[in-house]
């Protein structure tokens, strides 16, 4: 390859790369698009009020809601970037990166089916009210309380950065107690069941907000220590050939 | 403990870790099911819409607590997934293997659990819905845990093709037969889609008594095989420097054979 010139695998990946940032932004607006998020709809609203909410708002729930389908997945290619970059790290075997890549479908795909119980929901808003409640139910659950994936994802990349023993990790070492951090602020959400008031419930600030908001803040901190393993990577690929 | 302390810094320490997370992690889900939800055995699929309403009502706490672990804790499958999918790049087989194992179980989770502890979380929570709906949730609950079968049929079958032709002797070949009984027990839990009573419904004789204990002993063999496996694996490539145990001392009396 002559000199300067970027292979088509660097390309493929800085292509993969920069879909961070409308995934992002796509999430955003998503999540203030849909009426049942800002305020978060209550566990303890009645049949008749969720049926309700429904009726009201219906365009917004079904356009929110379709994005969400669309794009919520898109964050496995950019899980893909990284357990390629744990190619990098000085593992003996490729344990960690087969359980990061075990869990990457297993996140956004929860995302998935809650967002086809909300669309169900919304699809005959004059179904009797009992049935629109448990599928409103299923949706929070499954939104709420489906982050077994994420929780082991955060925690493999945790343990596969703290045991990347060279001079130069492939991610800095903080990043391995960062992704601790959000997964610990996680685990709360799992338990929303119990609690249908409080801030232990799926409307409530740690198992709304705190786990969404984690969400969030992972995104942007791990794209951008991404970009400076993927340059990383360059250098090392460069330097070897 | 020095010695176990000593495996987790060792050149295998991810695959001591890996072996450790296993033993744990299906360790925890036997006592959520078993003692903790009480969702194992499995509740009778005869249940009237009033019965299921009950039972519940019965296990509320349980059941809330359980799944709840269950969804702190389930991603941590993918450990088990991960050591066997390493056991198969291994051996001298095609990676295509390793890939198709992974992937099908890291699917499987999605209506193999997720489904189980969703529908029983939005049952519990709920006393006042109508008993009908209960039921329903009793259904989709039991029914996709104990019928979510394709992704472990076919995973048994790549593990046990995978595990027969392999020349690196990664592990024994007697391993690659029980794979072929514990896809069979997806097989001949079928009937359970049918069935709401007698032998081939999903708690009768044939559907828990026989196919949960296969299961079980199924998952206690490959756990002691791979701890065998990662203390003979030189995390090179080509065989390994050891052969898998000869539990019934055939290779023995092969070689005594020879001898004579």
């Amino acid at each position: 390859m002559p000199p300067g010139e970027v292979s088509t695998s660097r390309v493929g990946e800085r292509i993969i790369y920069w879909t961070w940032v409308p995934l992002f932004a796509i999430w955003i607006t998503a999540f203030l698009l849909f009426p049942g998020f800002i305020p978060p709809v209550s566990p303890r609203a009645s049949a008749a009020e969720v049926a309700e909410f429904y009726r009201q708002d219906l365009s917004r729930i079904r356009y929110s809601m379709i994005l969400f389908n669309w794009f919520g997945v898109a964050l496995i290619p950019i899980l893909m970037l990284i357990a390629e970059r744990m190619r990098g790290m000085a593992h003996r075997t490729p344990v960690l990166r087969f359980c990061v890549i075990g869990v990457a479908g297993g996140a956004p795909i929860a995302f998935l089916t809650s967002t086809v119980f909300w669309l169900v929901a919304a699809f005959r808003p004059d179904r009797s009210p009992d049935l629109t409640l448990l599928t409103n139910d299923l949706a929070w659950v499954t939104f709420t309380c489906g982050v077994p994936f994420l929780i082991a994802l955060y925690l493999f990349i945790a343990l596969a950065v703290a045991w990347d023993d060279q001079p130069r990790p492939v991610f800095p070492r903080w990043i391995a107690w960062f992704n601790v951090v959000i997964a610990l602020v996680t685990v709360p959400a799992a338990f929303a069941g119990l609690a249908k008031r409080g801030v232990f419930a799926w409307d409530g600030l740690v198992s709304f907000w705190v786990k969404n908001v984690a969400i969030a803040v992972w995104i942007v901190v791990m794209a951008w220590s991404l970009r400076s393993a993927m340059a990383r990577d360059g250098e090392v690929i460069e330097a070897g050939a | 403990m020095t010695q176990e302390r000593g495996k987790l810094r060792g050149a295998k320490r991810e695959l001591w870790l890996a072996w450790y997370v296993t033993v744990a992690f299906y360790g925890l889900y036997s006592v959520v099911f078993f003692a903790l939800a009480r969702a194992q055995p499995p509740g009778r699929p005869w249940l009237d819409p009033g019965q299921t309403v009950a039972w519940f009502a019965d296990r509320h706490w349980g059941l809330l607590i359980g799944f709840g672990l269950i969804f702190v804790l389930g991603g941590f499958s993918a450990v088990a997934l991960a050591l066997i999918t390493y056991s198969i790049r291994r051996m001298s087989v095609s990676p295509a293997y390793a890939y198709s194992y992974l992937i099908l179980y890291a699917i499987a989770a999605i209506p193999g659990f997720m489904f189980i502890c969703v529908a029983m979380t939005c049952g519990v929570m709920r006393p006042d819905l109508s008993p009908v709906t209960t039921q329903w949730l009793y259904d989709l609950g039991f029914l996709s845990f104990v019928g979510t079968m394709g992704v472990f049929l076919v995973g048994s079958l790549i593990w046990m093709v995978a595990i027969l032709i392999d020349e690196n002797g990664v592990l024994p070949r007697w391993f690659g037969y029980l794979s072929l009984v514990n896809a069979l027990t997806e097989v001949v839990i079928a009937p359970s889609w049918i069935f709401q009573r007698g032998v081939l419904a999903y708690n009768g004789a044939i559907g828990f008594w026989v196919n949960v204990p296969v299961f079980g002993l199924y998952t206690v063999a490959f756990i002691l095989l791979l701890r065998d496996f990662i203390r003979r694996d030189d995390l090179g490539t080509g065989p390994l420097p050891m052969p898998p145990p000869d539990v019934w001392g055939h290779a023995k009396r092969a070689v005594e054979a020879v001898g004579a």
